[in-house]
C-alpha cells in the first residue's frame, strides 16, 4: 500500500461521511428518518438492497472460497430469483400497502401483540449480534495484515457508519449505498481485468487449469441433506431462506417499503433477482482466477501473517522443513501448469497440486495446534493478492470497496435495529404518545446505541472465532419460523393463538433437528421451521373455530 | 390496502416477471454449466 492507496481510502471515508450527513436535511419526522416519506425511486432502493446484502465477507471471504473451493458456493443463491418473484406478488403488496414502519407491526394488526413482540425481539437479538460479526470479519483481516490494534480497525469501520446512519437515517443509508455498490462493482471488474492481464497464460489455458483442480464445478445434483452446497439445497432451502430474509427481516423489508409505490417496491427487488447470481458468480470466478494466478507465483504457506509469525516462533524447525517442502512443490506445480493443456499434462498438474495442498493442510494443522484455535486462512488469500500484486491505486480502491461493503451492510442493519427498537418497543410499550421530535431524538439515540453494541460485539467476536458460528446458527433457528408466521398471516382462517404457538413449535422443531441430527445442513432448517409453523398454526386455528 | 393488485393481474404479473427473471438465470446457469463440462473433464 502506497501513499496514493491511503489517500484514496481517506477520500472515500470523508466523502461517505459528508454525503451521508448532508442527507439529514429535511429529516424532521420519524416517517422521513425511517422511511424517507416513502419517496425513493425503485433503482436506488434496489441497489441499496443489493448493497446491504454485500459485506466484506463477500469481497474477501467469497473470493477466498472461490480460490480454495471453486464455484460450487454459487448454488447457495439458486433460490433467490424465485423467492424475489414470489415476494413481489405476496408479501410486498401486503407490507407496502399496510403503511407500516416494520414488518412485525403488521403482525399485531393481523394477529396480536405477543406475536409482534416475540418476532421483533428475535430480530433485535440476531441482527444486533450479526451486525457485530459483519464488522469483525474485515477488522480481523485489517489488524493482521496492517498490524493495527483491533479496536482501531473496528473503529475505522464502525464510527463513520454510525455517524452517517445516526444523523441521516434511511435517506443517508440508501443514497450512500448507491455509491458504495458502484464502487464495489468497479473494484471487482478492475480486479478481474488486472488478473486477466497479469496471468502468464491464455484465458483458455487458465480455465483448463482451474477445471483440472476442480475449481469450476458449479453444480452438484446429489440429494445430500448434510451437504451445504448442492443444487437442491440451494434451490429449495435457498428459496425458503431468501423468502425469510427478504420477506421478514426488517433490514431488507425497510429498504423496499421506502419505495414510492408497490410496483416500485417490486421492481427494486427484481434488481437482486436479475443480478445476484451473475454477481456472485463473478466474485467466485475472481477467486478461481486468483488461484490460477498463484500457480505461477510463490504464495506464502500461511496467508494469515499473525498465524505465520506464531508458528514460526513456536515451531521454527518443523515450519522451516514444511516451508521448504512447500516451495519445492510450488515450483513443480508451476512447471506442470506451464505445459500446454492436454490429458497427460493436466493429470501431472493435478498430482503436483495435491502435493501443494497436502503441505498447506499440514501447515494449517500446525497453526491450529500452536494457536489452540482452528486455523483457516481463506479470508486472507484475497487481501494478500491485493496488497502484493494489484497496481498502485487499485489496491486502495479495493480496500475502500471492502470498507464500502461492510459499511453498507452495517448501516442498513443499524437503521432497521433502531426502527424496531423505537416502533415495536419504545412507541408500543414505553411511550405510545409523544411528539415526532421526541421519537426522532430517541431514534437517533437508538442508532448510536446499536452502533456501540455492534462495535463491542465485533471486538469480542474477533477474539472468539466460534461466536460467529454460534450467531449464524442462532439466526437459522428462527428465520424459517418467522417466515411461517408471515405465511400464516396471508391465510384468512389462521388465528392469533395458532400463529404464536406455531412460531414456538417451529423454533422447537428446528432446535430438535439441530441437536438431534446436527449433520443436516442449516439451509434445510428454514424449510422445517416454516412448514412446522404453518402446519401447527392451521391445526390450532381450525380447532379454535370448529363448532362444538 | 388499495395497492394490492387484483388476483388476475397479480398472477399475470407473476408469470411474466418469472419468465423474464428465469431467462436471465437460465442464461447464467448455462454459462456456468458450459464452464464445468468444458473444463472439468
Amino acid at each position: 500500500m502506497r501513499a496514493l492507496d491511503w489517500g484514496i481510502i481517506a477520500v472515500y471515508l470523508a466523502y461517505v461521511l459528508v454525503d451521508g450527513v448532508r442527507r439529514a436535511k429535511g429529516t424532521r419526522e420519524i416517517e422521513g428518518y425511517f422511511l424517507a416519506h416513502r419517496s425513493l425511486p425503485w433503482w436506488a432502493v434496489g441497489l441499496s438492497v443489493m448493497a446491504t446484502q454485500l459485506s466484506a465477507i463477500t469481497l474477501i471471504g467469497t473470493t477466498g472460497q472461490g480460490a480454495t473451493d471453486g464455484m460450487r458456493f454459487v448454488q447457495f443463491y439458486f433460490g433467490l430469483p424465485l423467492a424475489m418473484v414470489i415476494l413481489g406478488v405476496t408479501l410486498v403488496p401486503f407490507l407496502h400497502g399496510a403503511r407500516v414502519f416494520t414488518a412485525y407491526e403488521y403482525l399485531e394488526r393481523r394477529f396480536d401483540a405477543r406475536t409482534r413482540s416475540l418476532t421483533s425481539f428475535l430480530f433485535l437479538v440476531a441482527r444486533g449480534m450479526s451486525c457485530g460479526t459483519i464488522i469483525a470479519a474485515p477488522a480481523v483481516v485489517f489488524s493482521a495484515i496492517f498490524g493495527w490494534n483491533l479496536l482501531w480497525s473496528v473503529g475505522l469501520i464502525g464510527i463513520p457508519t454510525v455517524i452517517y446512519t445516526m444523523i441521516g437515517g434511511v435517506q443517508a443509508v440508501t443514497w450512500v449505498d448507491v455509491k458504495q455498490i458502484a464502487l464495489i462493482v468497479f473494484a471487482l471488474i478492475a480486479v478481474l481485468v488486472t488478473l486477466l492481464v497479469q496471468l502468464p497464460v491464455a484465458p483458455d489455458h487458465a480455465l483448463a487449469l482451474a477445471g483440472a483442480a476442480g475449481r469450476l464445478r458449479a453444480f452438484d445434483f446429489s440429494f445430500d441433506v448434510t451437504n451445504d452446497f448442492t443444487f437442491w439445497s440451494g434451490l429449495i432451502g435457498g428459496t425458503f431462506l431468501m423468502l425469510s430474509y427478504f420477506g421478514t427481516d426488517q433490514s431488507q423489508v425497510q429498504r423496499y417499503i421506502t419505495a414510492k409505490s408497490v410496483d416500485q417496491a417490486r421492481s427494486s427487488l427484481l434488481i437482486s433477482a436479475y443480478w445476484k447470481i451473475p454477481l456472485q458468480a463473478l466474485v467466485l470466478l475472481i477467486g478461481v482466477l486468483v488461484f490460477v494466478f498463484f500457480l505461477f507465483q510463490r504464495p506464502p504457506l500461511l496467508f494469515n501473517p499473525a498465524q505465520e509469525q506464531a508458528v514460526r516462533a513456536a515451531e521454527p524447525a518443523a515450519y522451516g522443513l514444511l516451508d521448504e517442502r512447500y516451495r519445492a512443490a510450488l515450483d513443480a506445480r508451476a512447471t506442470a501448469a506451464r505445459a500446454a493443456p492436454s490429458a497427460a499434462s493436466l493429470e501431472a498438474f493435478r498430482a503436483r497440486e495435491a502435493d501443494v495442498s497436502a503441505a498447506r493442510d499440514e501447515a494449517l494443522g500446525l497453526a491450529s495446534r500452536v494457536t489452540g484455535k482452528t486455523a483457516r486462512d481463506v479470508n486472507f488469500i484475497m487481501p494478500w493478492f491485493v496488497l502484493h500484486y494489484l497496481p498502485v491505486g487499485l489496491a486502495g480502491i479495493f480496500v475502500a470497496a471492502v470498507l464500502a461493503a461492510t459499511m453498507s451492510a452495517v448501516a442498513g442493519e443499524l437503521n432497521s435495529l433502531a426502527t424496531v427498537t423505537v416502533i415495536d418497543f419504545y412507541r408500543r410499550w414505553v411511550r405510545p404518545e409523544a411528539t415526532d421530535a421526541h421519537y426522532l431524538l430517541v431514534s437517533k439515540a437508538a442508532t448510536g446505541v446499536w452502533g456501540l453494541f455492534a462495535c463491542g460485539v465485533a471486538t469480542f467476536a474477533a477474539t472468539l472465532g466460534s461466536l460467529i458460528v454460534v450467531v449464524n446458527r442462532f439466526g437459522s433457528f428462527f428465520y424459517g419460523s418467522i417466515l411461517g408466521v408471515f405465511l400464516l398471516a396471508m391465510i384468512p382462517r389462521a388465528r392469533a393463538t395458532g400463529a404464536f404457538v406455531g412460531l414456538i413449535a417451529g423454533m422447537a422443531a428446528v432446535g430438535a433437528v439441530n441437536f438431534g441430527a446436527p449433520s443436516v445442513s442449516w439451509l434445510w432448517h428454514n424449510v422445517i421451521g416454516a412448514v412446522t409453523v404453518v402446519a401447527v398454526g392451521l391445526v390450532l386455528s381450525a380447532r379454535r373455530i370448529a363448532p362444538r | 390496502m388499495s395497492d394490492t393488485p387484483a388476483p388476475d393481474h397479480a398472477s399475470r404479473l407473476f408469470r411474466r416477471t418469472l419468465l423474464r427473471v428465469m431467462a436471465v438465470q437460465v442464461a447464467t446457469l448455462l454459462l456456468l454449466w458450459l464452464l464445468q463440462t468444458r473444463y472439468s473433464g
